[in-house]
């Protein structure tokens, strides 16, 4: 992709993350009290909730892909050159990728997982 | 032709230590706490379905986790993610308003006392906000946590 398309990603994420991070934030101690926000029923609740459960999967990939993309953008101003430029793509891909599916395998066990 | 040999370490050149440049600055050390933060996260909200190997929703993991997280130290980095993450934000919108010329004057003939027309606009002021929303925030769910 080009750099000028990656740049619109990062704020089309930025504006995304801006709202779905406020909503993140305001449920853990300003709409729901901080102790029960973090009390496993209520986790249970939220992750059992389709439009909750959902939201919590899109804020996963749209923050990571805007904080892997940052880390990307700093790494190639950092140092410049082909070779470089190609690792820190494809290993800044891999790394984003891999922490997506691990939050992902939280959310779909959290979601239909047994109980215990 | 302008050259950027200092890459990274430029960023805190004492030079031309304008707000502005502060504020680009703090964008990026507060954008990399907030990845940091975000990976760690994952890291342990992963144990409300038993960790890296569990199988489902885990009452007893969730408690060992809680029991490494809830404490002064857990709440205070908690705080501290709240005055980096509300700074990015704000301090975030503003650079995609500037990044579309939303809060830029057109650019005009330098006049005395030579300041840049483009940039006395709300632009500088919204660095302010980011700052003080930033404290505010950090205060208020400082009075959540330890309150």
């Amino acid at each position: 992709m080009r750099e000028s398309t990656m740049m619109q990603l990062q704020y089309v994420t930025a504006v995304l993350a801006i709202g779905l991070v406020t909503v993140h934030l305001l449920m853990q101690g300003v709409l729901v009290p901080y102790g029960e926000a973090v009390s496993f029923q209520q986790v249970l609740s939220v992750y059992r909730n389709a439009v909750d459960g959902a939201l919590l999967e899109i804020l996963l990939i749209v923050i990571l892909a805007h904080g892997f993309n940052g880390l990307r953008i700093i790494l190639l101003e950092w140092r410049q050159g082909a070779g470089w430029t190609k690792g820190v793509n494809w290993v800044i891909l891999l790394v984003a990728l891999a922490m997506i599916a691990y939050g992902t395998r939280t959310v779909i066990l959290a979601a239909t997982g047994q109980v215990s | 032709m302008a050259t950027n040999k200092r890459g990274v370490s430029g960023w805190l050149n004492p030079v031309h230590l304008n707000i502005e440049r502060w504020a680009y600055v703090f964008q990026r050390v507060t954008g990399l706490a907030v990845l940091a933060y975000v990976v760690g996260h994952i890291g342990d909200t992963s144990f409300f379905v038993g960790g890296p190997f569990g199988e489902g929703p885990s009452a007893s993991s969730w408690s060992l986790d809680l029991g490494v997280t809830e404490n002064i130290l857990g709440h205070f980095v908690l705080v501290m993610v709240v005055l980096v993450v509300v700074y990015h934000g704000i301090n975030g919108m503003r650079l995609i308003l500037a990044e579309y010329g939303v809060i830029f004057e057109k650019p005009a003939r330098p006049e005395y006392p030579y300041k840049a027309k483009s940039l006395r606009t709300i632009q500088r002021h919204l660095i302010w906000v980011a700052i003080i929303g930033a404290i505010l925030a950090a205060l208020y769910s400082g009075g959540i946590l330890f309150g």
